[in-house]
């Protein structure tokens, strides 16, 4: 589930967010903030990857386990999206990168 | 030059005719938000459309889940348009927006599941 | 012992590998092994997010099987990129608690 389904796909993204809606409410709240927050920081594993329902698959199995959410995930909800993230450059990054080398570019 | 001179190629143009036909369907002031998100991104200069597009994907993904849960436009975007599109970019600033955006994300959080829990 | 998570942080996804190593496991048993050796602070979230990275980094087999309770369970097995990777592990471990044995018992 990348962001792209959200354009291309809205079925998927409807289906997404059933899945969302059908968490305990404690995981369902944390789940959109940290949802909101992924948007912000752009990683690029959220259109190359399956981040958004790789985190609820993770959840789907901590509930069923019967534990809370910030038991399952701590309560620096931060560091764990910045941990689930680390490896990803963000499109920021891509943005910059692509500034500096038309720079580079116009200098030649 | 305007925003949509700016964005020539066609699969570009496809692209932002989705984000419009998405930002459509906000309501009114979010709406108003995009279109001054859309004014600041571009102020950015030599930007390129298509390393752009990506960050505007996911900043309509944001506007959108957030009207769904009915939050203040205002709360979403901390009261300033300026500063959490120059972090949307990222540059010199953007790890200070970051640093806010996740005490952000603790305090909802925090603030969230004290309701539930009261 | 609290507070531990600053100096786990570098070492922690090594002590995955080791656990995974002795047997194929999951991401919950990975967990509790972690806390009975004594880390308590360690929960399941932080887990989860080094065995994604091992998973991308193809460390690791993975395999979906039933459990009891819930969605299917995702074990992990290392391969042989994972056997190097543990060994490398090790091998800094034993460089870098050696020398800092040494700094404290005031030898050169």
């Amino acid at each position: 589930m990348g962001i792209k389904d959200i354009v291309e796909g809205k079925k998927q993204w409807r289906e997404h967010m059933a899945r969302v809606k059908a968490l305990p409410p404690d995981y369902e709240i944390v789940y959109r903030e940290m949802q909101k927050y992924l948007f912000k920081v752009g990683p690029v594993a959220l259109s190359e990857g399956n981040l958004l329902s790789e985190i609820v698959d993770f959840f789907e199995e901590g509930a069923a386990n019967g534990k809370g959410v910030l038991e399952l995930i701590g309560t620096d909800v931060a560091a764990f999206c910045d941990d689930l993230i680390k490896d990803s450059p963000t499109y920021a990054d891509a943005y910059q990168q692509s500034r500096s080398a038309e720079h580079a570019a116009a200098e030649e | 030059m305007n925003f949509w001179q700016t964005i020539t190629g066609s699969d570009l143009s496809r692209d932002w005719k989705a984000f419009e036909a998405r930002a459509e369907a906000l309501p009114e002031d979010y709406r108003a938000a995009w279109s001054q998100i859309k004014a600041e991104l571009m102020g950015h200069g030599d930007f390129t459309g298509r390393n752009l597009t990506p960050i505007v994907d996911a900043v309509l993904g944001l506007l959108e889940e957030s009207a769904q849960e009915g939050q203040d436009i205002h709360e979403v975007l901390d009261g300033d348009i300026k500063g959490f599109c120059a972090a949307l970019v990222g540059g010199e600033d953007a790890q200070t927006y970051r640093d806010r955006w996740r005490r952000q994300l603790n305090r909802n959080v925090a603030k969230k599941l004290g309701r539930l829990g009261g | 012992m609290e507070d531990l998570t600053e100096m786990l942080k570098g070492t922690l996804e090594g002590c995955v590998l080791e656990i995974i190593g002795g047997e194929e496991t999951y991401g919950y048993a990975i967990t509790r092994r972690l806390n009975e050796l004594g880390f308590t602070d360690v929960v399941e979230g932080t887990v989860y997010t080094i065995l994604l990275r091992l998973e991308k980094n193809g460390l690791v087999h993975v395999a979906k099987r039933p459990s009891g309770v819930g969605p299917p369970r995702k074990f992990y097995a290392l391969n042989d990129a994972g056997r190097r990777e543990l060994a490398t592990f090790w091998a800094k471990w034993a460089y870098v608690s050696t020398r800092i044995d040494t700094l404290r018992e005031g030898g050169r």
